[in-house]
């Protein structure tokens, strides 16, 4: 199954210019226990998937919303000339097409 | 000292604290404040109203230049309708973050709205202005000593970079606003801030717990973000001993416990603990409840205070000017060959260049291909148009115009193998096809620093209007 098939939120967005966060939140806790327990969303699929190193990457399961957040370390900090996402809210493409 | 006084009068009971309400105005002031939901704010008599005006969301644009995102007129109408409303209940205003990037030129340019509209519409106020600005010796000071760590993807900060910055400031935190507040002010503006001070430095003065109160002050700087759906309408949240209730002042947003338990991930790393100068906010034990359709309680949060104070410090340092060259190529060819085709015209237009131009860097973005984000995998068919956008940053405007002219001429008339089309490889949307876009900054401290102590680096300036 593919990743958006199941959410029902994928999105991202800066935490501060030097970090990129990503929220992917399921309707249900089945939805979000079966996520959460593939590899496609382990930190060294994840570095993958964004081409960065895996000390780059953290992931925080947060059950109160059934939610996942991903932390990505910017290899290019917002906004220096060069990044194409200031706000960093196009990057979860890659998410999209993940398989579970 | 009035207004910590009178409320404390107003909320406290026996042996208890009673209902103190906060009103969040908008989580980004200057760009319009939906009036009804703020009128009704207002008419629900909030003990204090609050709105956060700046962040380093929109880059390193505002900081650097001193320049604010909203138009001016558009930052004016919006202060001076949380103005009024302040001044008809006689309730303090706090307004963190001013003019976007939170320095000294984005403090005075709002600064100078308040007195504008004060003469305009005859309100009279205290005015506590509180400069965010960090004297550059001081955090050479705290580099050289190893009490600076960067922050994400930041590398360590460097002497160099520290001095090379244009401009520093820091984010307060409650500490500086209740300074504010105890020196009678009415309305306080102040510099970069964290956005939980706005909300948590009057009810922190009276007593309220600080876990519960933190939590609070954290959600509601986005205002009606926390509901489903979301949005930009005032919020109020009413503090009682030992949680707090959500409500959005637009009837058609809800805040349930799910809605409010997933803000807490919002622009966050990690969604369970939020760093303030003064300590750390746990929400991992919180619990969200619903009061009704449209209100949810929250309770639980934890607050553990810092053993060392430390205050997260912004820095941009000017690179130079920039110039755009915006164009597009719906030849196959081209697009299949822009590999090769960019950086062969990058190497001919080097080789041409005037001696004396000094260095200049360009980058180019190839939307339809990866002109957002580097994909894992390739496309399945390759687009049928590619937009260009290049961008040139130089010593000087005249020479970066140089260099995007000469590189706008070889791009059109690059020859490769297998090329059809010889009438150029280009099509231009603008003429003149290269865009002056200003002076180009980056974010060069964007780290945590440890301080011995907070007041002296915010100092409250008063002045009665």
């Amino acid at each position: 199954m593919k990743l958006a098939d199941l959410a029902t939120v994928v999105r991202s967005k800066n935490a501060g210019p030097a970090t990129l966060s990503f929220d992917l939140m399921f309707a249900s806790e089945a939805g979000y226990v079966r996520a959460l327990a593939s590899p496609a969303l382990g930190v060294v699929a994840l570095a993958r998937l964004y081409g960065v190193e895996p000390q780059r990457v953290r992931v925080h399961p947060y059950p109160p919303a059934h939610a996942i957040k991903i932390a990505i370390n910017r290899k290019l900090i917002a906004g220096t000339p060069g990044d194409r996402d200031v706000y960093g809210a196009q990057q979860h493409g890659p998410l999209l097409e993940i398989e579970l | 000292m009035k207004h910590v006084e009178r409320t404390a009068a107003a909320v406290k009971t026996n042996g208890g604290l009673g209902p103190l309400r906060v009103l969040s105005a908008s989580g980004q002031l200057g760009y319009g404040l939906p009036a009804a939901a703020l009128s009704q704010g207002f008419a629900r008599r909030p003990h204090l109203v609050g709105a956060d005006m700046g962040s380093v969301d929109p880059g390193p644009g505002y900081l650097g230049s001193g320049t604010m995102g909203p138009s001016p007129e558009g930052a004016k109408a919006d202060l001076a309708a949380v103005l009024r409303g302040a001044r008809a209940l006689d309730i303090p205003m706090l307004i963190g973050s001013a003019g976007t990037g939170g320095a000294r030129p984005h403090l005075e340019a709002t600064a100078g709205m308040l007195r504008a509209i004060a003469h305009e519409q005859g309100l009279h106020f205290r005015l506590a202005t509180i400069a965010a600005d960090l004297p550059r010796e001081t955090v050479l000071k705290a580099v050289r000593a190893g009490r600076v760590r960067p922050l994400g993807g930041m590398p360590e900060l460097s002497e160099t970079e520290v001095r090379q910055a244009n401009v520093i400031v820091g984010q307060m935190g409650t500490e500086a606003f209740q300074r504010a507040l105890a020196a009678g002010a009415d309305v306080i503006l102040a510099g970069r801030a964290c956005d939980t001070a706005i909300f948590a430095a009057l009810p922190g003065l009276i007593g309220y717990p600080m876990g519960p109160l933190m939590h609070m002050a954290k959600i509601v700087e986005c205002a009606s973000l926390c509901c489903v759906p979301g949005g930009r309408d005032a919020m109020l949240a009413t503090l009682d001993g030992d949680g707090f209730v959500l409500e959005s002042m637009n009837p058609a947003r809800a805040a349930t416990p799910l809605s409010v338990a997933a803000h807490s991930l919002y622009e966050q790393d990690n969604p369970f603990e939020v760093f303030e100068p003064e300590g750390c906010l746990r929400v991992d034990a919180a619990r969200y409840e619903a009061l009704d359709a449209r209100r949810a309680r929250v309770s639980g949060a934890t607050w553990t205070p810092a053993r060392q104070l430390t205050l997260k410090i912004e820095g941009t340092t000017r690179l130079g000017e920039r110039c755009l060259l915006l164009c597009a190529t719906a030849d196959p060819r081209v697009i299949a060959n822009l590999d090769s085709i960019l950086p062969a015209v990058e190497r001919n237009v080097q080789g041409m260049l005037p001696a004396d131009l000094g260095a200049y860097s360009l980058h180019v973005r190839r939307y339809g291909i990866d002109g957002v984000l580097d994909w894992p995998t390739p496309p399945k068919a390759p687009p049928r148009e590619v937009f260009l956008l290049l961008e040139f940053v130089a010593p000087s405007m005249a020479a970066a115009k140089t260099v995007a002219a000469m590189t706008k001429q070889y791009l059109l008339h690059h020859g490769f193998p297998g090329r059809l089309s010889t009438g150029g490889n280009l099509a231009f949307p603008l003429t003149p096809p290269e865009v002056e876009a200003g002076t180009a900054y980056r974010f060069n401290i964007y780290h945590v620093m440890d301080v011995a102590e907070l007041p002296p680096l915010f100092p409250v300036s008063l002045e009665d209007l």
